[in-house]
């Protein structure tokens, strides 16, 4: 049994858990429909009471929607970050918070950290295992988005080697993200600082020429300037890590005693198992900090976890009330319509007939609800995807699965039973006292 | 197809109260039988007696059936198949059209029965001289709504038609207009009345008039208009 549901496509699992949920209001409906009409009634009472209809159905569309993009929008930042993430498999820091570190080297939020001196990277960047050790030097902007220095064998694994022009070759060029609005061959200069604060005339002088633009990421890195680390240096007056002699190379190795220092050293291992040893080894008490972004992120997600779920009992809960005042109204609206549904009695319809109208009527306030809940939980994930995503430019999509389209489904088939009630109850006075009115 | 009347030893009551009590009763099929009596005095209970909308005692047949040996949902059934009901105040769906209120009962019946329904609802339209037309009742007049309500008692072609108070609702021209319609189209069908109604005109029209005080008949005219 278990082995054979294991064995089904997800899809396939998807759609008959959707099936199974459904059941007890396909079941309802076939009973109470079976041989009837009762269309024209339904139509006639959600016109005779279109204004409080539509409240409802737009009660239960929010409150449905709201639980839905709660759950789409967490997931869908979840694989956003973890995907904007995904390059950084090690990264290299002076002791702090690993979520400061993470948020400044990962995803390139402005913040003051401080600097990895020449020594420590000497012995990230000639351990065996190492097979990158990328210094990233922040702190410049142009017109908002950041100005990084790096190596260029970084910019290459970065982008996966899909750079339109070319890489930089030489201090003073640069290579930017997907969203820079700069085109290549086009020259600018950096800002001091980033931000209201950054100072534009500090770095008066200095041209820099964009050489190639990477191909999108979905990361932050789409919105970042890459230019050789070199240049960030010799742009604040520094060393710029090579002697004279070498002239103008760029890129590693670097002289410890000439190497102005780095806030980070992205270190991506020859083999990723020897990702755990690395770590502990360049964890030095009072020195530097390695950590994993992912094993970062994972705490965040857990965190973000609670909240979602603290939510997500808010939702349900509103959810019930929703139902119940939904259920309640139907309760007095069939009141209003009593007579009628007495006079269908005594036509000689029966009990069944009514019940039908009635839940009929019920349960399609209630699909329309859900209906346009997932179209509301949709537009709203979209509409907050957006907003990260242009905030942060972690490529945020909104998608509804199947898990949110089951909720929903469950919620309506539950509200379909429960719409028996107002039925029953409407069936439960006396077809003559009705009439009596 | 119209059914006798006859009644024997019929009592109503609600708690410990008799509402109804009627001896002996017998109208034949085809008669039209008008009920009046002071308010208050069982007049619709009586009428609902009759349709087996209430449980009732002793013997109230219609020709072999028997509605107080009957079970509600079976004298629901027997009301579906023989007769028609016309309240005072119509009680159509005011967002349909006449045609879908006058085939109503076409709802909840069988495939087969549908059809013959929305063609005799429609004739009875035309015979009453409602409006056609796509407009709902709820722009319709008092005279023109329980038109529609008739021809929604006639559309299953019962024998039997239970009016309660069916013109007073409507101004004098407007109840004239009616009551000529009504006795016509039923004399016509050789169908079964029976109206409570204060209303003289429409009382005049019909073969008997019986007379119902405290719960009892207390006048019976049968002979009058025969
Ligand atoms: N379920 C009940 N329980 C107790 N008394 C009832 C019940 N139904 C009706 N009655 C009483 O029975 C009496 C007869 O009522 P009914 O409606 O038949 O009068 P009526 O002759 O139709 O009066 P009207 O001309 O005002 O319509 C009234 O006094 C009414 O209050
Ligand atoms: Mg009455």
């Amino acid at each position: 049994m278990r082995d054979s549901w294991d064995s089904l496509p997800v899809l396939a699992q998807d759609l008959i858990i959707a099936g199974a949920l459904l059941l007890p209001l396909l079941v309802i409906g076939g009973i109470l429909l079976r041989g009837f009409r009762p269309l024209p009634l339904v139509r006639a009472l959600m016109w005779r009471f279109r204004w409080a209809n539509l409240l409802f159905v737009l009660l239960i569309a929010v409150s449905t929607g709201m639980g839905i993009g709660l759950i789409a929008q967490e997931r869908g930042l979840r694989t956003g970050s973890a995907q904007a993430a995904e390059k950084f498999d090690l990264v290299v820091t002076a002791p702090g918070s690993e979520l400061t570190m993470m948020l400044a080297a990962v995803f390139l939020q402005p913040s003051a950290v401080p600097l990895l001196d020449g020594a420590a990277y000497d012995r990230i960047a000639n351990h065996p295992q190492v097979q990158i050790a990328a210094p990233i030097a922040f702190g410049d902007s142009h017109d908002g988005a950041p100005v990084v220095g790096t190596i260029a064998e970084f910019v290459t694994y970065l982008s996966d080697g899909q750079i339109e022009g070319r890489i930089f070759a030489r201090s003073g060029e640069a290579v930017v993200g997907a969203a820079i609005d700069l085109r290549i061959g086009d020259r600018f200069t950096p800002a001091h600082g980033r931000g209201s604060g950054a100072d534009a005339e500090a770095h008066d002088g200095v041209g820099i020429e964009v050489v190639g633009r990477m191909a999108r990421s979905g990361s932050p890195w789409d919105r970042a300037i890459l230019i050789p680390v070199e240049t960030v240096w010799e742009v604040h007056g520094l060393a710029n890590g090579h002697p004279f002699e070498d002239g103008d190379r760029i890129g590693p190795p670097f002289t410890p005693e000439l190497f102005p220092g780095t806030p980070a050293v992205i270190v991506h291992a020859g083999e990723l198992w020897a990702n755990y040893a690395l770590r502990s080894e360049f964890t030095v008490a009072g020195e530097t900090m390695a950590f994993f972004p992912g094993t970062v992120l994972a705490d965040l997600y857990r965190v973000m976890g609670d909240v979602r779920q603290a939510m997500s009992v808010m939702s349900i809960v509103t959810q019930v009330l929703v139902a119940a005042s939904v259920l309640l109204g139907l309760f007095i609206l069939t009141r209003l319509f009593q007579r009628q549904l007495a006079m269908l009695r005594a036509l000689g319809a029966p009990r069944r007939f009514v019940m039908a109208v009635v839940w009929g009527y019920g349960v399609t306030l209630l699909v329309a609800g859900t209906m346009l809940g997932l179209a509301f939980g949709y537009a709203a994930a979209l509409v907050l995807s957006r907003i990260v995503t242009h905030r942060t430019d972690v490529l945020v999509t909104a998608t509804i699965t199947w898990a949110e389209v089951n909720l929903a489904l469950g919620f309506l088939s539950a509200m379909s039973v429960l719409s028996l009630v107002p039925a029953l109850v409407v069936l439960t006075r006396p077809v003559v006292e009705n009439l009596r009115q | 197809m119209a059914l006798p009347l006859e009644i024997k030893d019929l009592e109503v009551r609600a708690g410990t109260r008799t509402l109804l009590k009627v001896g002996d009763l017998s109208a034949p099929a085809g008669a039209l039988i008008g009920i009046r009596g002071p308010s208050g005095a069982g007049k619709s209970t009586f009428l609902h007696a009759l349709s087996g909308l209430i449980e009732v005692r002793g013997r109230l047949c219609w020709g072999e059936v028997d509605l107080a040996r009957l079970r509600p949902e079976r004298r629901t059934a027997f009301r579906a198949h023989n007769m028609g009901l016309i309240f005072q105040d119509f009680l159509l769906f005011e967002e349909l059209s006449p045609q879908a209120n006058a085939g109503l009962s076409g709802l909840f019946r069988t495939r087969h029965d549908r059809a013959p329904i929305a063609t005799r609802a429609a004739e009875g339209l035309a015979r009453l001289g409602v409006p056609q037309g796509n407009r709902t009742v709820g722009s319709f007049s008092g005279g023109e709504r329980q038109r529609v309500a008739i021809a929604r008692a006639l559309a299953t072609d019962p024998g039997l038609l239970l009016a309660d108070e069916p013109t007073a609702s409507l101004d004098r021209r407007a109840a004239d207009a009616l009551i000529e319609d009504l006795t016509g189209l039923l004399r016509a069908g050789g169908k079964t009345l029976i109206a409570v109604s204060h209303d003289a005109h429409l009382l005049e029209r019909l073969d008997r008039v019986l007379t119902i005080e405290d719960g009892k008949v207390t006048d019976d005219t049968g002979v009058q208009a025969a």
